[in-house]
C-alpha cells in the first residue's frame, strides 16, 4: 500500500516524509556526493534545462540528498515547496532578495537575531533596500510601519536573544490587508511548536543548524513556501512572469531560477544528510528542551544571585499569554537571566563545567554565552537595548541532558561567582 | 487520441475523454504536484486540472521550475 505522505501525522513525517526507497534497501537518505549529473542524450539535458523534465544537473541548483530534506521540511511546515541552503543567513538572504529590489522597504522586528539585523540595516542598505524596525509585539506599531514602499514583513517567532513573542497571526492579518508577504523565522520554535500554516506565514525561514539538526554537527538553512501569497497582484512586477506561469509556486520558482541559482548558497549533500537524520528526533528533543528550560528557569528564579529570569514559559513573562496560545503550551529551549554585572556573568560562564560556552543554540548540549561581548559586540548601546541585550545577561540554550545535572552545574557555578 | 506532448507526438490509447489529472497519471508525469501544465499555449490553473479535458490534436507542455537553468 502506498503511503500518501501528506496524510501522515507530524511525528511520522519527521521520519518518513520525503524519503524515497534508497538503493539496496537503504533506509537512510543516500549521500549523493556528486557535483554534477550525467544524462544519456543531449535531448534529455535540453528538456531539463527548458523545464520540460525533472532531473538533476548540478548540486548548486539541486541534489537528490538535499531534495529529500526539502520535501520533508515542506511537509512538516504544511508548505508547497522548500529550498535548503548553506546556512540560516543564506536562507534569509536568498528569500529576501527574491522579493525586494532597490527602493523597496522591509518592515522588520526590532529584536531580530544580530546577523539578520546587520544584514537588513547595513548590507542591504548598500543596495538601496531600506529596513524599518518596529517592536513586533506592538501590533499598532506594525500596522503604522507599513508604507507604500513596504514589500516584506519579517519577524521571528521568538526573538533571539530578547525572547519576545509577537502575535504572528495578528501580524499576518495586517500583512494580508496591506498585500505584503510575511516572512517568519521559526528557528527557535521549529514546526513542532507551530507549523507555518498555523501561524499564517507566507514564507518560513529556518536556521536548520539549530534544533532541526539537534546535535551541532552541520550548518544549514531552509526557505519554505506556504504558497499562500498572491504574487500576481501588480505590486510585484518582477514576479509577473513567474506568477503567470507557476501560479502559487511563483516565489519558489523565482528563488530557484534566479536568486538561489545566481547567489549559489547551496548546502553540501553531507550536511543535507545530517540534517535529514537529525530532524527524525525533533519532537522528542523539543519536548525535552522545553521541559528542561522550564525547570531551569524556575531554579534560576529562586536563586539569590540571579536578578531576573526571562523565559516565555514563566507565568510572569509579558509574553507568556501569546506564547501559550501560539505554541501549544511549549516555550522552546532558550532562556536568559541576569547576574550582578558583566564580571559576574563571566565568572558564571567560566564556572560551568557541563554547559559549553559557544555561539549556537538548539544543540542537544546545554550552551551558554555572554551576548553583549560576543554575538552582539558589534552593536552600540541603542541596538543592544532593542535586542534586549545587557551587560549582566547570560543566554542559555537548554540541552536535553538530565535536568538534575544541568541544575547541579549551574548551582555550582553560581555558588562560585 | 493523438497529442503533441513537450514538442513530441504522443498517442494515447483510450477511448474515453481524459482530464488533466488523468493525463498526468496516464503519461506518468514526474512530480505532478509541482508541474505547470500548458494546454494549446494557455497555462492552466491547478484548480482546473479536473475540469479541463484534452482532445485529439491538442498540444500539451509540462513545465517544472526546479530544473537546470533558464
Amino acid at each position: 500500500m502506498t503511503i500518501k505522505a501528506r496524510k501522515l501525522r507530524f511525528d511520522t513525517l519527521l521520519i518518513h516524509g520525503g524519503l524515497e526507497a534508497g538503493p539496496a534497501g537503504a533506509t537512510t537518505v543516500p549521500v549523493v556526493q556528486s557535483s554534477s549529473f550525467a544524462h544519456h542524450t543531449a535531448e534529455d539535458l535540453e528538456d531539463i534545462f527548458r523545464g520540460r523534465k525533472v532531473g538533476q544537473v548540478y548540486t548548486r541548483i539541486g541534489n537528490p540528498t538535499t531534495e529529500s530534506l526539502e520535501k520533508r521540511l515542506a511537509l512538516l511546515e504544511g508548505g508547497i515547496a522548500a529550498i535548503a541552503t548553506a546556512s540560516g543567513m543564506a536562507a534569509i538572504t536568498t528569500a529576501v532578495m527574491t522579493i525586494v529590489r532597490s527602493g523597496d522597504e522591509i518592515l522588520a522586528s526590532s529584536s531580530l537575531f544580530g546577523g539578520t539585523f546587520s544584514l537588513f540595516r547595513d548590507t542591504l542598505a548598500n543596495y538601496g533596500i531600506r529596513a524599518k524596525f518596529v517592536d513586533p509585539t506592538d501590533i499598532t506599531a506594525v500596522r503604522n510601519g507599513i508604507t507604500e514602499q513596504t514589500r516584506l514583513i519579517f519577524v521571528e517567532t521568538i526573538g533571539n536573544p530578547k525572547l519576545d513573542v509577537p502575535d504572528i497571526p495578528a501580524i499576518a492579518a495586517a500583512a494580508q490587508e496591506a498585500g505584503v508577504p510575511l516572512m517568519v523565522d521559526a528557528t527557535v520554535t521549529t514546526p513542532y511548536l507551530a507549523r507555518g500554516t498555523e501561524l499564517g506565514a507566507d514564507i518560513v525561514i529556518h536556521s536548520t543548524s539549530k534544533f532541526i539538526n539537534g546535535t551541532g554537527s552541520a550548518i544549514g538553512g531552509a526557505i519554505i513556501d506556504m504558497g499562500s501569497f498572491d504574487w500576481g497582484s501588480g505590486k510585484f512586477p518582477h514576479f509577473e512572469p513567474f506568477a503567470k506561469k507557476y501560479r502559487n509556486f511563483a516565489f519558489t520558482a523565482r528563488a530557484r531560477k534566479l536568486i538561489h541559482k545566481d547567489f549559489g548558497a547551496c548546502p553540501a549533500p553531507m550536511n543535507s544528510f545530517l540534517l535529514t537524520e537529525g530532524i527524525e528526533t525533533l519532537a522528542l528533543r523539543m519536548d525535552r528542551h522545553c521541559e528542561n528550560a522550564m525547570q531551569l528557569a524556575r531554579f534560576l528564579k529562586g536563586h539569590d544571585k540571579v536578578k531576573w529570569v526571562n523565559y516565555p514559559g514563566l507565568e510572569d513573562s509579558p509574553h507568556h499569554g501569546v506564547a501559550k496560545r501560539l505554541y501549544k503550551g511549549k516555550y522552546s529551549g532558550l532562556l536568559t537571566f541576569g547576574l550582578a554585572d558583566k564580571s559576574a556573568a563571566f565568572r558564571f560562564i567560566n564556572g560551568v563545567k557541563l554547559a559549553k560556552n559557544l555561539a549556537n543554540i538548539g544543540d542537544a548540549k546545554t550552551l551558554v554565552i555572554h551576548p553583549a561581548s560576543t554575538i552582539c559586540s558589534d552593536f552600540g548601546p541603542e541596538e543592544k537595548a532593542l535586542m534586549g541585550v545587557t551587560e549582566e545577561l547570560v543566554r542559555v540554550s537548554v540541552g536535553i541532558e538530565d535536568i538534575d545535572d544541568i541544575i547541579d552545574d549551574f548551582a555550582e557555578a553560581l555558588d562560585n561567582i | 487520441m493523438n497529442l503533441t506532448v513537450n514538442g513530441k507526438p504522443a498517442t494515447i490509447d483510450r477511448k474515453e475523454t481524459l482530464n488533466i489529472t488523468a493525463l498526468l497519471d496516464e503519461l506518468k508525469v514526474a512530480q505532478p504536484e509541482y508541474v505547470t501544465v500548458e494546454l494549446n499555449g494557455e497555462i492552466l490553473e491547478r484548480d482546473n486540472f479536473e475540469s479541463t479535458v484534452v482532445r485529439n490534436g491538442d498540444t500539451v507542455e509540462f513545465l517544472y521550475f526546479m530544473g537546470g537553468g533558464n
